[in-house]
């Protein structure tokens, strides 16, 4: 699990100068406590390009209704390769699979790999 | 160093924004807050029907009816609108089209109970507050098998 999402150091720093990372501000409260609002992350847009997405891993996603949406939510379940159920860390101020349902692999923007 | 130029970026140049909402938009949703203001306005529409007319020469009464009535249809305008606001987003927000192909009348439910929100504010009727009861309590139930699971309606009055 990816209870401790470590500050990205000088690596994470480069690549994301060279557009290997992503970089997003949280909005909300969903990912609390790992997640205040206002704090920045880095995700890996090419992460699950070899491997695939796991359970414990905080990801970036487009809301399956709601294609301009893009949500910040840790996978909790993997019911096939293509389909995935995210939640909040904060179930009491999240929207998630609990709503929507599973989200589909192609709705996956990247992991996060460290804050900013 | 390296934090330095992280916080200068970070204020110069805002990254865009990833959703950790309540429904960013928040998902939680209940036909409960339409059912209050229903209630509000089925009681507001007793209290006018229970209110004396007093004798117009009695000024001091008179005054004393016409701001007491004034302040429940009043009200009962406000939680009728209120009502009808609730059930819209319900309507328009949680359900899904899955839900219509198990509830294929769906949207004409909606549809009835929300002229009937218009209807409470158009005149002082018992029969009319007390359908827009029944249509809420029918949403209750559809609402919650959606979820699947059995939650008992219930009134506060």
């Amino acid at each position: 699990m990816n209870d401790d999402l470590k500050t990205g150091g000088l690596r994470e720093f480069l690549l994301w100068l060279t557009r290997r990372r992503r970089r997003f501000r949280v909005s909300g409260r969903s990912m609390t406590p790992l997640l205040e609002p206002g704090q920045e992350v880095l995700i890996n847009p090419a992460a699950y390009r070899h491997t695939l997405p796991q359970p414990g891993d905080i990801v970036v996603v487009r809301h399956p209704y709601q294609p301009h949406l893009r949500l910040i939510k840790r996978i909790t379940d993997v019911l096939d390769e293509e389909r995935y159920i995210v939640k909040g860390d904060n179930p009491l101020e999240s929207t998630d699979s609990r709503t929507f349902g599973p989200v589909g692999f192609e709705h996956i923007l990247g992991q996060v790999t460290s804050r900013f | 160093m390296l934090n330095k130029i992280k916080s200068t970026i970070k204020a110069h140049f805002p990254a865009p924004e990833v959703q950790a909402h309540c429904d960013g938009p928040c998902g939680v949703y209940d036909p409960a807050s339409a059912r209050i203001a229903a209630e509000a306005v089925l009681s507001m529409t007793k209290k006018i029907m229970a209110l004396d007319v007093p004798d117009p020469s009695n000024k001091e009464a008179t005054v004393a009816y016409l701001n007491t009535v004034s302040r429940y249809v009043a009200i009962k305008e406000e939680q009728a609108h209120l009502a009808k606001t609730e059930l819209l987003v319900l309507w328009t927000d949680y359900f899904k089209p899955v839900h219509l192909e198990q509830y294929p009348d769906l949207h004409d439910t909606f549809w009835k109970a929300a002229k009937l929100c218009s209807a409470t504010k158009v005149a002082v009727s018992l029969e009319d507050a007390t359908a827009l009861m029944d249509a809420i309590q029918n949403i209750h139930n559809i609402f919650w098998s959606t979820k699947n699971r059995d939650v008992t309606y219930y009134t506060a009055s």
